[in-house]
């Protein structure tokens, strides 16, 4: 091939960055896509594609039910966090200047923290001595501490909207911030009142980084199977523990492939969606 | 004394529309701008000028409401509005960065105001049509803010804030984003709009030459004080400070001035560079008393002048339709500046040479205040 005139030719420091690429990015997700064609007999992996493992996922009831399960505690913990998500952002954003850098780093600095101390602090939280039965108690609500706090389904969507929510505030907020102050202005200034610059001005502006916040929270949420275990119990059982069973406990290396074959494709039309969403005409 | 000469129509008569007493904007210890008084008449189009810091855009906005006054009063149609919250002060505004709504459509940006108001929906689709075609978008009515030129953003901006049919319209530098030749025309589009729509404008610009072919008068402010008030005639040829003989281009500045005599309409005064006599009487404080002569002023026809002296040719360069001549008092060694308009026929003087030029009575001010 030789490089036209307007086409720069690759340099040996290019070919070089597209073979780290291939090396960590494109050969260890083709193998793991290879893998959800093979099938496992008499605890041997046996190297001969077939669609067996989809087939039978699709059959199967139980992985249906879990699979949809997953899907909807997703769903759920990103419309909370929608709503969370926002008022938290919002609030951030009608701080002054410099409480709302401090916020956003108070905000942001969890990010960097260890997820399972995270998760274990939510179950610190959660339990019967936790931190939120003895709120509860001390205003009156109960009289002894709850125990359906924990190892259910409900403990995984609080646990995952806490640890998830600087997902959802950040880009919320990004999104307010880029609203120039003479646009609200300008608003006020044609007389619309506070509701009115709200709904028509602020929300509609600032959406998209909702859109793109639900996106993450949804991806990172249905994906998720370290929360589940820790504080799920035995009806928290989610689509990430079921992959995480394939591979750790049944040694069905085949079949976890295609589990997350499913759960991958799921994220990337997530992330499809959202792309248009999060990036409407106007924008363009 | 005569009225000054004014072009326009007379505004003076009757109530102003506008009226801001003793309005002072302070941030921390610092005056933005120090109490002042303003009349803004109806129909007229009256500038704020200045260079920046000078407090224009903080008198804008605080008469908008972006910016709470620390003091004093702004009375609209004889009604005190400074603490009317920003959406119920009966005027709208051309914000310098247009501040239009990316996410509507020129028709949706131009009818948000009567939106809010809940008008009907026929009685807004009507009145839109009305407004996009004074500012000529009826095209591109269904277009979105980021697919518009400059210009249009310029105009769906104004058919925005025209839309409730205020009475006074404030604009914030509305020309400043956009280039020489497109903001020549936005200037007299704006202008023929004020005309015919008869709504006050109230403009704010650094751009002495915008004001000038705008304005039916002009507010010159200086580090938040209010510099001279007058129509562009009297601004440009009638300076009372030096700042403002600056700003408009009166370029020669002679100085210390001494009056020898004045009568009727006429000042004589005694300068370094000669004696000479001024149109219009003496100012009343004479503190820092100078003689401000415009470049064009200057003539080389001397002997038809009232006043004339005589330079060395420093410098000639051609401009274009303009010949600018550096000259050089032989006494004082003080610099002028004489603009002439170019003549294809007449050979440039030499430099070096000696050169007598004229200048009128009504050509140069007296001027007061300390140097810009």
């Amino acid at each position: 091939m030789t490089a036209g005139p307007g086409r720069i030719r690759p340099s040996t420091g290019e070919y070089f960055l597209w073979g780290v690429a291939a090396l960590f990015i494109i050969v260890p997700l083709g193998c793991f896509l290879a893998y959800g064609f093979f099938s496992v007999v008499d605890n041997a992996i046996v190297y001969r594609p077939s669609i067996g493992n989809f087939a039978d996922l699709l059959s199967n009831a139980s992985y249906r039910a879990t699979f949809l399960r997953t899907m909807r505690m997703a769903l759920e913990v990103s419309a909370i966090n929608l709503v969370l998500g926002y008022a938290t952002a919002y609030f951030i954003w009608l701080r002054p200047p410099g409480w709302r850098n401090f916020l956003v780093i108070a905000l942001a600095i969890p990010l960097l923290m260890s997820y399972i101390i995270k998760i274990y602090a939510m179950r610190g939280v959660l339990g019967t001595n936790g931190l939120l039965n003895s709120a509860l108690m001390t205003l009156g609500i109960v009289d002894e501490p709850v125990s359906a706090l924990l190892f259910n389904l409900t403990a995984v969507r609080i646990t995952l909207s806490v640890v998830l929510l600087p997902f959802m505030v950040l880009p919320i907020y990004i999104a307010l911030e880029r609203i120039p102050a003479s646009v609200l202005h300008a608003a006020s200034d044609l007389g619309a009142n506070e509701l009115q610059t709200f709904a028509g001005i602020i929300l509609p502006l600032s959406l998209p980084g909702g859109i793109v916040g639900a996106m993450f929270t949804f991806v990172l949420a249905s994906g998720d199977f370290l929360a589940p275990e820790l504080v799920g119990g035995i009806e928290g059982f989610t689509y990430g523990r079921l992959i995480f069973s394939q591979f750790g406990l049944a040694f069905n290396w085949p079949l976890g492939a295609a589990l997350s074959i499913l759960l991958m494709c799921v994220a990337l039309g997530v992330i499809y969606v959202a792309r248009r969403l999060g990036n409407p005409r106007w924008q363009r | 004394m005569a009225k000054p000469d004014t072009s326009g129509p007379d505004f003076e008569a009757g109530l102003p529309l506008l009226s801001i007493r003793g309005l002072g904007v302070r941030f921390g210890t610092v005056d933005a701008i120090s109490p002042l008084d303003l009349d803004v008449h109806d129909g007229e189009f009256l500038t704020i000028l200045g260079p920046s810091g000078s407090g224009k855009t903080t008198l804008l906005r605080a008469i908008a409401g972006f910016q709470p006054p620390s003091a004093g009063r702004i009375e609209f149609d004889g009604r005190d509005i400074a603490d009317l919250p920003i959406n119920r002060r009966p005027f709208n505004t051309v914000f310098q960065d247009y501040a239009l709504f990316p996410h509507m459509t020129v028709r949706e940006n131009v009818g948000f105001g009567l939106r809010v108001r809940g008008t009907t929906r026929k009685l807004l689709n009507d009145r839109v049509d009305d407004a996009l075609g004074i500012v000529g978008l009826e095209e591109l009515d269904s277009r979105y803010p980021a697919q518009l030129s400059g210009g249009q953003q310029q105009r769906t901006a104004l058919a925005r804030a025209m839309i409730c049919e205020p009475r006074l319209i404030l604009l914030d530098e509305p020309l400043a984003a956009l280039d020489a030749a497109l903001r020549r025309q936005m200037q007299k589009f704006l202008k023929s709009v004020q005309r015919q729509s008869g709504i006050t404008f109230l403009f704010v610009t650094h751009d002495q030459s915008e004001a000038i072919t705008m304005s039916d008068r002009i507010c010159v402010m200086r580090a938040g004080s209010i510099e001279q008030i007058g129509t562009p005639r009297e601004l440009y040829y009638r300076p009372k400070s030096r700042f403002v003989a600056a700003f408009f281009g009166a370029s020669n500045i002679v100085e210390p001035c001494r009056i020898e005599e004045s009568r009727d309409d006429e000042t004589v005064v005694a300068t370094p560079v000669g004696t000479f006599s001024v149109k219009g009487p003496p100012p009343e404080d004479t503190s820092g008393l100078a003689l401000a002569i415009r470049p064009e002023a200057f003539g080389t026809d001397a002997a038809s002048r009232v006043n004339s002296l005589e330079f060395e040719v420093a410098a000639v360069s051609f401009v274009g339709s303009e010949t600018i001549t550096e000259l050089r008092h032989r006494n004082t060694s003080q610099m002028f500046t004489m603009k002439t308009r170019s003549d294809p026929a007449a050979r440039p003087p030499e430099t070096g040479s000696l050169l007598r030029v004229g200048f009128d009575p009504a050509e140069c001010a007296l001027v007061t205040g300390a140097e810009s």
